[in-house]
């Protein structure tokens, strides 16, 4: 069996590069064709543009495992921030209280039960008591809020003018990202197909056809909105979860700290296949990224610059062949 | 007491209860206007101002008293599902001074081969900013018709409020995206 | 059903109190308006739509207990589809969970709680002979009736996708108006008008009754726990169902009447929804919890020999409870897009409501502390609550946070929690409050050693289904899906084992009725003893068809 999913395996890997090869080969020529027809700049970025070979299954890192009793591991500042908040104060506050609570019900019924305790005691007030169990509970929920006030304020830091944007669309069952300053249009990701992606050696109901491809160590604009009704983009390992409004955008940061797959999945009710909308990000080095957004045929925002005259002769045209009303 | 009495008593309770239960279904239908107007006087939500020329006059002199800060401008477009028309901003970004009237275009384009028309919704990210986002002119809301195939460009005349300056949720804000949604009006 | 009510009425006809001038079996069942033989009926009705609810809920566990779809396509034809496709399947999927919250919010907990006990209890313990509005008090029942009605009649009629309306309980736009066409959306929205009017209606009753109708020398302060818990819930109801009648209605018009409050497309606002929803839906939680607080409060007192520690902070605490509970909604929505302020604001508002909690959970030790107390299947049943309630208090506490909200929102860990203080907290106080009060209720008792039996399996089984949500939602796994990723399969599978066991405890319970009328003894007038003080003790079991012909006086010492 297992011998058998790494041949199926390694078909994949095979698979991919006679992919690689082809596009290399004829259509690549036929792209750079089309390109000199456009500008010769154009061509020039065309003709260099290397495949773009997307990670294999050693690389996932952020996916739920069978059995753990605990948050995944944290790929993010954020979700570093979230997982200390989470670990260092709030399991040990849990477990603290319910402690508490359970040791003094196992006294109570151990030390006043009625054998022990065959006449029971009148007392029904106490006010120094009283004031005691709301003044504690005060105080540490006074020490909760600090970190926790703080969390919020990181979370909501507002990304830099230079961040990676991305517009992130939920529809009903799939997701649409957009990378507007990559001239990069909308890609659309459905689930793989999950025989597919067992055979490839991913786990099943989380893989998808496009990853969201995204640099590691920048930080990343994510801008969400839904298309027909509300969905939700979360992504665990990243700490990252916003809701997908239709008609209204939602705006958060994202960094991830190490390349690497992630994964998540719908998070709001959207109807029926609301189980089948997974989300798979592929966070890779700049330099990838860039190969990455060269292969769909988009440019850098800083490279733009530099053909930002050819850009504009190129728009030009279809903005003024366009009757204005 | 006498049977009476308290079933007066009774009665008086219960239309009390019954005023209560009332006049929480009345606020509830009130929610609507009242989170509406909630949302345009602060900014709830990333809700743009609407300003008079006049006040947008002042905001000027204000801005260029007070010193400048700069802001990235992002513009957003987007067709809700089930609208046929292409919507995009002219430019994706832009950069303003603060109080600095600035104009923007967006072009829509009807793809069908129907007249279809549109309204929009809008919203400003990061949302502490709606409370500073000023237009002065705009297509929110208006009801726009597209014949098949025609495009029009659609300005926004805006501008940052220079109180901007003095919000501490503004401080590390570098860019505020305007984003745009046209849906299909519901009348056809 | 039936066969309960009928050897409950055989058993009181046989009873022949002079006093007891009781109608024929229709007019006493079907258009009743005495208190006991209404809170009978609520009783019967919650534990009918218990049933149901339960299998919705065991038939998720079912496809739930391994990843893929195993069983929804047979689910979808039980619900009338020939033949379903994999969506319509999916769908019904969509159904249960929807059908599920419903049934256990609406048509179980609040029934049973406020209706059951609420009616029987709270009249016998402030000493009036009925509710205030004793026909309006039929009306409120046949409303919920009715309500539930509609809301089976959803599941088979098309609701979009499939058949009947899949949008869960929240019912959120536009998922639940351009989101599912048919009727069975509409259907599913009148059920909740039906059912919300009849508990409004029965809120203004229980309000009239408690200001209005108390014994002499019964004030305010000298209310039994559970008077007061009943209280403040009937003013919660008072305030918050008219909300979301206002909601439902406004989305009823936007799906039929070309309305746009919810509707970007017309220049409405999907989330005011959620806001109207939660500014009902979070009340709606301490509805279903402060009357099982006054019964724990009533049970502990009972079986430690001890008055209620700190009456009044215990009093005052529901009341806080219940206030602050109108300004945190918007928790349940930290991750819709709201802006840093709000979220600041909605953290430690939320985190306050721990306080008064807490002052609950300490007093009810306190009342311990110092008692002399006996294990009897309520006080078992009691203390369980209060273990269970505190774990779902401090997860509680957890999702607080805004910053963590944004990890675990809309996971199992929120499945796992709101179980926690609804399936374990509510449910246990219920079966707490039916053994205190069953032989009450029917004059027989029941067999001590089942209902002790009954609640160890169920706290094993429960604990079984409920606690390693925590560790799925953690670790990620989202709600309200059919199927998951292979790694979420093995907390899962002890999820369903946990089901079945907890089943199993539902039957015992069975048996135990069953006992009680068949075999059980006769119960006395008060059965637990001296610890019992409030006044439905100082009745026959079960008590006259007419109670307190002449109004008990109740003297100016500790009567809580």
């Amino acid at each position: 069996m297992k011998f058998g999913e790494n041949a199926l395996k390694r078909l994949h890997i095979l698979t991919i590069l006679a992919a690689a090869l082809t596009f290399f080969a004829a259509p690549g020529a036929a792209l750079a064709q089309d390109a000199e027809s456009v500008d010769a700049v154009a061509e020039e970025v065309a003709a260099e543009v290397p495949a773009y070979e997307y990670y294999g299954p050693d690389m996932i890192k952020g996916q739920p495992v069978d059995g753990a009793i605990n948050i995944q591991p944290q790929y993010s500042p954020i979700g570093q921030e979230g997982a200390w908040m989470h670990n260092g104060i709030l399991m040990y506050t849990m477990f603290g209280i319910s402690l508490l609570i359970l040791g003094l019900l196992l006294f109570v019924m151990i030390r006043f039960n009625k054998r022990a305790n065959p006449v029971p005691s009148k007392t029904s007030h106490n006010t120094l008591l009283e004031v005691i169990w709301t003044g504690i509970p005060i105080v540490i929920l006074l020490v909760i809020a600090v970190p926790s006030i703080a969390l919020i304020s990181k979370q909501y830091a507002s990304p830099p003018e230079d961040a990676v944007t991305i517009k992130v669309k939920g529809y009903q069952w799939y997701w649409g990202y957009e990378y507007p300053d990559h001239g990069v249009g909308e890609i659309i990701s459905n689930m793989m197909p999950q025989d597919e992606a067992r055979a490839a050696g991913f786990p099943a109901q989380l893989e998808v056809d496009n990853r969201l491809v995204v640099p590691v160590g920048v930080p990343i604009r994510l801008q969400i909105i839904g298309a027909d009704v509300i969905h939700s983009f979360a992504v665990p390992s990243l700490w990252t979860k916003l809701d997908a409004v239709p008609g209204q955008i939602n705006e958060t940061t994202m960094q991830v700290d190490e390349p690497g797959i992630y994964y998540g999945q719908c998070s709001e009710l959207c109807g029926a296949r609301h189980g089948y909308m997974p989300i798979a990000v592929e966070a890779v080095p700049m330099e990838r990224f860039e190969q990455w957004v060269a292969a769909q045929g988009g440019s850098m925002p800083g490279a733009e610059e530099a053909v930002a005259e050819e850009a504009v002769a190129e728009e030009a045209p279809v903005a003024e062949e366009a009757p204005v009303a | 007491m006498s049977t009476l009495a308290l079933e007066d008593r009774n009665r008086r309770t219960m239309l009390m209860a019954f005023a209560i239960a009332l006049s929480m279904l009345g606020l509830g239908y009130a929610s609507v206007p009242l989170y509406e107007l909630f949302c345009k006087v602060t900014g709830f939500g990333g809700t743009t101002q609407v300003a008079s020329a006049a006040e947008a006059d002042l905001a000027e002199r204000l801005a260029s008293s007070a010193g400048g800060r700069t802001f990235s401008i992002r513009f957003d477009a987007n067709t809700a599902v089930g609208m046929p028309w292409e919507f995009r901003p002219v430019q994706v970004t832009d950069t303003v001074s603060v109080g600095q009237r600035d104009m923007a275009t967006y072009i829509a384009r009807n793809n069908s081969d129907e007249p279809i028309t549109g309204t929009a919704t809008f919203k400003v990210e990061p949302e502490q900013a709606g409370i500073h986002f000023n237009k002065i002119q705009c297509f929110c809301f208006t009801e726009q018709t597209l014949q098949p195939g025609q495009e029009v460009r659609m300005p926004v005349l805006y501008y940052v409020d220079p109180k901007v300056m003095d919000d501490p949720n503004m401080e590390g804000v570098e860019q505020i995206t305007l984003s745009y949604t046209f849906h299909r009006a519901i009348t056809d | 059903m039936a066969t309960t009510a009928d050897t409950f009425q055989a058993h009181t006809d046989e009873h022949h109190h002079d006093a007891d001038h009781k109608p024929g079996f229709f007019v006493r069942w079907f258009m009743s308006t005495n208190h006991k033989d209404i809170g009978t009926l609520y009783l019967i009705f919650a534990i009918f739509a218990g049933i149901i609810g339960g299998a919705f809920s065991g038939m998720m566990r079912m496809e739930l207990a391994e990843p893929g779809i195993q069983y929804l396509h047979t689910f979808a034809t039980w619900f009338g589809a020939e033949n379903p496709t994999m969506d319509q399947a999916l769908h019904t999927w969509n159904v249960l969970i929807t059908a599920h919250g419903l049934i256990m919010v609406f048509f179980m907990v609040m029934p049973a709680i406020i209706g059951g006990f609420g009616n029987w209890f709270v009249p016998l313990m402030i000493g009036a002979p009925d509710m205030a509005f004793p026909r309006m008090n039929n009306i409120s029942f046949w409303l919920t009736v009715a309500g539930f009605c509609s809301l089976l009649a959803s599941a088979f009629v098309p609701g979009g996708t499939g058949l009947g309306a899949g949008v869960g309980w929240t019912v959120y736009a536009p998922l639940s108006t351009t989101g599912s066409v048919g009727p069975a959306m509409d259907f599913a929205i009148f059920s909740l008008h039906l059912a919300g009017a009849g508990s409004i209606l029965g809120a203004t009753n229980f309000i009239t009754t408690i200001f209005n109708m108390r014994a002499p020398g019964m004030t305010l302060h000298k209310m039994p726990l559970f008077v007061w818990s009943v209280l403040v819930t009937a003013f919660l109801l008072l305030l918050a169902l008219p909300v979301l009648a206002a909601a439902i209605t406004m989305l009823l018009t936007d799906r039929n009447f070309g309305t746009t409050f919810f509707d970007a497309a017309g220049g409405g606002d999907p989330i005011l929804y959620q806001h109207l929803f939660w500014f009902f839906g979070h009340p709606e939680v301490y509805i279903m919890i402060l009357p099982a607080f006054g019964i724990i409060s009533q049970i502990i007192s009972t079986f430690s020999r001890k008055p209620v520690f700190g009456y009044l902070g215990m009093a005052y605490a529901m009341v806080a409870i219940g206030v602050v509970g109108f300004i945190v909604w918007a928790h349940h929505m930290y991750t819709v897009g709201m802006d840093v302020n709000t979220k600041m604001y909605f953290t430690a508002a939320t985190m306050v409501i721990a306080v008064p909690t807490g002052i609950k959970i300490f007093s009810w030790i306190a009342t311990m502390w110092g008692g002399s107390i006996e294990f009897k299947s309520p006080m078992v049943w009691a203390i369980g609550f209060i273990f269970l309630f505190t774990v779902g208090g401090v997860t509680g506490v957890y999702l607080a946070n805004g910053g963590i909200d944004n990890n675990v929102h809309d996971t199992y860990f929120v499945v796992a929690h709101f179980h926690y203080v609804l399936s374990l907290g509510a449910v246990t106080g219920l079966f707490a409050g039916f053994y205190y009060w069953f032989p009450k209720m029917s004059g027989k008792m029941h067999s001590e050693f089942l209902a002790h039996l009954h609640f160890w399996i169920f706290f094993v089984g429960v604990n079984l289904i409920f606690f390693p949500q925590h560790f799925l939602g953690l670790n990620g796994m989202p709600r309200r899906i059919p199927d998951y990723p292979e790694a979420f399969a093995y907390w899962n599978g002890i999820s369903t084992l946990g089901y079945e066991i907890t089943v199993v405890s539902v039957l015992v319970w069975f048996v135990n009725i069953a006992y009680a009328y068949t075999m059980g003894k006769k119960a006395e007038g008060n059965y637990w003893g001296e610890g019992a003080t409030t006044l439905e003790w100082t009745l026959s079991s079960p008590p006259p068809f007419h109670q307190f012909e002449t109004l008990p006086v109740i003297e100016d010492k500790d009567h809580h």
